[in-house]
């Protein structure tokens, strides 16, 4: 037991994780990902190796003291400590995860900050928390000044990405994502269960969870990771076979000068994917036993993995075909 | 992700622990001209700390709940800022001062081992764990008046523009002590100072809130505990100071030197050293497992701690002149 995981319990937890891709042509080793994330000195970097590459980042906190965003208005001022933290997948995919969790109630005044800081991670409401509200507004986003996670997870991505390890010449073309949530707690008795998955305008998506009330929000959070994280991939793979055109590559219009650029630009633009993309694919690899079942609902409908699997089957398809030599074909290649 | 049956032990946080006493007892804080002063100076001080040592002992006794507490006592010179004769010169010296006040000193640490302890930047590592205390209105982005090297209780008075032709020069406003009870105490701390050389001086401050981490049994780096006693075992005292362990144990049967909360007794010119070291610990993000090492512990033992950290350290301040 944490100091501040024990009671007064938490009613409401809530998150951001924003998702891109290492802005640098070769992956990170796992020497250089605990350089990149090695946000403090005299904490270690998690590594792990088993079952694919992967470090984390420690905790960092941000102070915070305004009103949490409501969907009816209400302005409840609450005060206390979001934490942060960064990851890194096969040195290749780099996410940043802020979050924090809101007992039902706290006193009407602000005690002093010491009290918050040994609480990492908690904020904590003046008076009683209309919790139902809140969470509503907290998915919708607030107003200007209200609480705002998404920034912190940002504020954090955006100092990752200028470290000096990091060359800027991603090998493809991806767009950064933002998977923010909230959990609720389950009714007593029942497991934790997915309310709502949306996948919203301008990369973001929403996911409204339910929890037991001994759930840790780490580990809630670790859980959104993952489903952002595939996300992600799915998001960026569908995004290249969009922007391609199947079938023979028309003859290029003037000789290209090298042996590099000689092939067909289906196959260049789905060489990068398999470089880089296709062998990051492994749901729950690093979600705590207890939340692992809520997997099984999306892979139930709509079926995330079964959607990556009909992705790279298309690829491994389409660079099949290219690898056959063009008078051999029988067919040409389509989707 | 408990309980599997693999594991990888770099994949988990793990802190290692730290023997705790009920109360770590500071018997002085000694800059190099307090021995300038020569003996008298020690055996005066000695002579005033001693009866507020006692009542300290009393009311870790009272708190104890009747087992036999746990106090340990330690002395702090510093070498950091100035350096003067040897530990061969001073230790001794010293010593033989305490044991005539009839004191003991268990721990002698030197300051200049809460900058460096050993190969670890302790120093630099704690100000890596600043939390600034968010005054109302802080939605996510960092204070705006963050200013690199300073540390305030609340927000600075805004910046005096000097006025346009024309134009009213912009009233003066106060700063805002952000836990104030109606009127301010506002503090604003120089936790360092950077030669253009880029060398970089820790403030007396900073170096006195990292010496109460210490003495909480709050630092880790990596996991490992930081400032840890090494154990006197030569006869004598070296002639270098740097050649002196960051932390000594000099007496075998001591109580460990960490301890549930400190009491420091010191002259009353330290007074606003320690208001800013409240400032800091205020606002420093302890590592959360030793934290909860603490707690567990203390619960074990029903031994009550502050939540507060700053809270967990009190003074005697003795009329110095």
């Amino acid at each position: 037991m944490r100091p501040g995981e024990s009671a007064p319990h938490a009613v409401l937890a809530c998150g951001e994780v924003r998702t891109c891709l290492l802005p640098a042509q070769q992956a990170l080793d796992s020497r250089a990902a605990a350089q990149l994330l090695g946000l403090r000195a005299d904490e270690r970097v998690l590594l792990s190796e088993r079952p694919n590459l992967y470090g984390r980042s420690p905790d960092i906190l941000t102070g915070v003291d305004c009103p949490l965003p409501s969907a009816n208005g209400s302005r409840v001022r609450a005060v206390g400590t979001v934490a942060a933290r960064a990851s890194l997948t096969e040195g290749r995919v780099l996410q940043s995860s802020a979050y924090f969790r809101v007992p039902a109630a706290g006193p009407d005044h602000r005690r002093p900050w010491g009290h918050y800081l040994v609480r990492p991670g908690v904020v904590e409401p003046f008076g009683t928390l209309p919790r139902e509200a809140v969470a509503q507004g907290l998915l919708a986003g607030g107003r200007h000044g209200d609480l705002d996670v998404g920034l912190i997870a940002g504020g954090l991505l955006t100092r990752l990405l200028r470290h000096p390890l990091l060359d800027q010449r991603p090998p493809l073309k991806s767009r950064p994502t933002r998977l923010r949530w909230v959990a609720l707690p389950a009714d007593p008795g029942d497991g934790p269960s997915i309310e709502r998955f949306t996948l919203a305008e301008d990369e973001l998506r929403t996911v409204r969870l339910r929890v037991p009330e001994d759930t840790r929000s780490a580990d809630v959070a670790g859980l959104c990771d993952d489903l952002a994280l595939h996300d992600w991939l799915l998001t960026t793979v569908v995004r290249i076979l969009d922007g391609i055109r199947l079938g023979s590559a028309p003859p290029p219009a003037r000789p290209r000068p090298t042996a590099e650029d000689d092939r067909p630009p289906v196959v260049r633009a789905l060489r990068p994917a398999v470089d880089h993309l296709l062998h990051l694919w492994m749901p729950r690899a690093r979600v705590a036993e207890q939340l692992a079942p809520l997997w099984d609902v999306l892979e139930e409908r709509p079926g995330f993995t079964r959607q990556w699997q009909t992705l790279v089957q298309r690829i491994r398809d389409q660079l099949t075909l290219h690898a056959i030599p063009s008078p051999h074909r029988e067919v040409e290649p389509v989707p | 992700m408990t309980d599997a049956v693999f594991r990888e032990t770099t994949a988990e946080p793990r802190t290692q622990a730290v023997p705790l006493s009920h109360l770590s007892l500071e018997l002085g804080h000694f800059y190099m001209e307090d021995f300038e002063a020569g003996p008298e100076h020690l055996r005066h001080h000695f002579d005033r700390v001693r009866p507020w040592v006692e009542a300290a002992r009393t009311v870790a006794a009272d708190r104890a709940g009747g087992r036999r507490p746990r106090i340990s006592t330690c002395f702090l010179i510093d070498d950091y800022f100035t350096r003067f004769s040897s530990p061969a010169e001073l230790v001794p010296l010293l010593l033989a001062e305490a044991d005539r006040a009839g004191l003991v000193v268990d721990y002698l640490a030197r300051e200049s081992a809460c900058a460096d302890a050993g190969k670890v930047p302790v120093a630099e590592a704690v100000a890596g764990r600043l939390v600034e205390e968010p005054p109302p209105g802080s939605y996510g982005i960092r204070p705006p008046a963050t200013q690199t090297g300073w540390l305030a209780n609340g927000e600075r008075s805004p910046v005096a523009r000097a006025p346009q032709a024309m134009k009213k020069a912009t009233a003066w406003q106060p700063p805002k002590e952000t836990a104030a009870r109606r009127h301010s105490v506002f503090l604003d701390v120089e936790l360092w100072s950077d030669t253009p050389g880029g060398h970089r001086t820790w403030s007396c401050p900073f170096l006195a809130a990292v010496w109460q981490l210490a003495r909480l049994g709050l630092l880790r780096n990596q996991g490992e505990p930081v400032l840890v006693p090494h154990p006197h075992t030569a006869s004598g005292f070296p002639e270098d100071w740097d050649e002196l362990p960051p932390l000594i144990r000099l007496n075998p049967r001591a109580d460990p030197f960490a301890a549930y909360r400190t009491c420091s007794v010191l002259p009353n010119r330290f007074l606003p050293v320690e208001h800013a070291v409240r400032v800091i610990l205020d606002q420093t993000e302890v590592d959360p497992e030793a934290l909860r090492q603490v707690t567990e512990r203390s619960a074990r033992e029903a031994v009550a701690v502050p939540d507060s950290v700053a809270d967990r350290v009190s003074y005697v301040f003795y009329a110095g002149a």
